[in-house]
């Protein structure tokens, strides 16, 4: 067959300029140098910024372990520029949701070095916890039926990248939610994380000799919790993390119930989970 | 905050606009064209601030579930949800960068 020559995307020098600073160069290294050039362009102009925010919003282009790179330059610019890092954040979150929507494996990549773009933001103080959280329970929760009878279409029981995603989110700045409420939230979320896995672990597809749950995704999930919380003692079964669950939700409810009659407002008592 | 997802991708703001005028009273609006790289499932979003509840309960219930049809009349159900993340630009003047 003959050679199909690839047909080479011809775009603008500003627009090659702009991948090549931020695609290629942009390493621990270059940074200050990055955000120089980055800080020069002309961002009233309305095709370059369409462009620029496509670019800053596609952290699968950059090495992996120079995501954080990329979200020290939307930092940067934020500080002059505060709608640009609010454009990245919608698009980010947005490509988040649709992958969930659609869940095609090709994608995958692309969504684990999203969520971990996500998390970075956080460490460079772009997002707050709130949308971390937010987004940790969407992975947890979208189209998930914790019930075997109903099977999920976009969670269907083998899909288990969903651990992946919620442990690289963590994994980026979850070390960060060490104290006060975020901590707090850290530990509540940590419950439903795990009835998520001991739901996905011990559905009957499994077969410890023919099909066994795969040892790898295991890891991953044990790993996070020990680094995170090295005292977290795992339930080790479906019921159990029912269980703890139930009783933590318990007592939330009994907290909200006590601050309900010494401030008398109308407190939704699953307030506790984030909407 | 609210988010329409799921538009047409070769919907432009303008032609957004139309369709959904005459728009309530309204803070902030921004419309973002579809992420092509997404293929198939690239869609067009708009986030629109509707101070006044009632305007925007009353916007919700017309254009949860609303087709939208593109230029080859392929259509498009509309979800209308919150916004996950509600910031939006602060009003002041931007600050000038020195470069």
């Amino acid at each position: 067959p003959e050679n199909r020559e690839i047909e080479k995307k011809i775009r603008p020098p500003l627009h090659e300029y702009l991948r090549r600073i931020l695609f290629r160069d942009l390493n621990k290294i270059t940074i200050e140098k990055v955000l120089r050039q980055m800080r020069k362009f002309d961002w009233f102009e309305p095709t370059f910024r369409e462009y620029a925010i496509k670019c800053l919003t596609a952290p699968y282009y950059v090495k992996y372990n120079s995501i954080h790179c990329l979200a020290s330059i939307l930092a940067g610019l934020a500080h002059f520029y505060d709608d640009i890092a609010i454009d990245v954040l919608d698009n980010v979150l947005d490509d988040i949701r649709s992958c969930l929507e659609s869940n095609v494996p090709r994608y995958n990549q692309r969504r684990l070095c999203m969520v971990k773009y996500l998390g970075e933001m956080y460490n460079y103080r772009v997002v707050d916890s709130i949308i971390i959280f937010r987004t940790l329970y969407l992975l947890i929760t979208f189209g998930v039926t914790l019930d075997n009878a109903i099977m999920s279409e976009v969670d269907p029981p083998d899909h288990l990248f969903r651990i992946r995603l919620v442990c690289t989110l963590l994994e980026t700045c979850g070390q960060y939610f060490d104290r006060g409420t975020s901590k707090k939230k850290l530990d509540c979320f940590l419950l439903y994380f795990q009835r998520y896995f001991y739901f996905k672990k011990e559905h009957p597809q499994w077969n410890t000799n023919t099909y066994p749950f795969p040892i790898a995704v295991e890891h991953v999930f044990d790993e996070t919790l020990i680094t995170l919380r090295p005292k977290f003692i795992l339930a080790g079964s479906y019921t159990k993390a029912c269980e703890e669950v139930e009783a933590m939700e318990k007592e939330y409810v009994t907290i909200l119930a006590q601050n309900e009659i010494k401030t008398p407002t109308t407190i939704d008592t699953k307030d506790n989970l984030p909407p | 905050m609210i988010v329409l997802r799921r538009l047409p991708p070769t919907l432009t703001a303008e032609q957004f606009m139309e369709t959904v005028s005459p728009l309530p009273e309204h803070d902030y609006f921004r419309f973002y064209k579809a992420d092509n790289s997404l293929g198939q499932f690239a869609f067009s979003r708009a986030y629109i601030n509707i101070p006044n509840r009632k305007d925007l309960l009353i916007f919700t219930e017309k254009f949860e579930g609303y087709v939208f049809i593109d230029g080859k009349g392929n259509e498009y159900y509309c979800s209308v949800e919150y916004a996950p993340s509600q910031r939006k630009p602060k009003t002041v003047k931007e600050r000038k960068d020195p470069k």
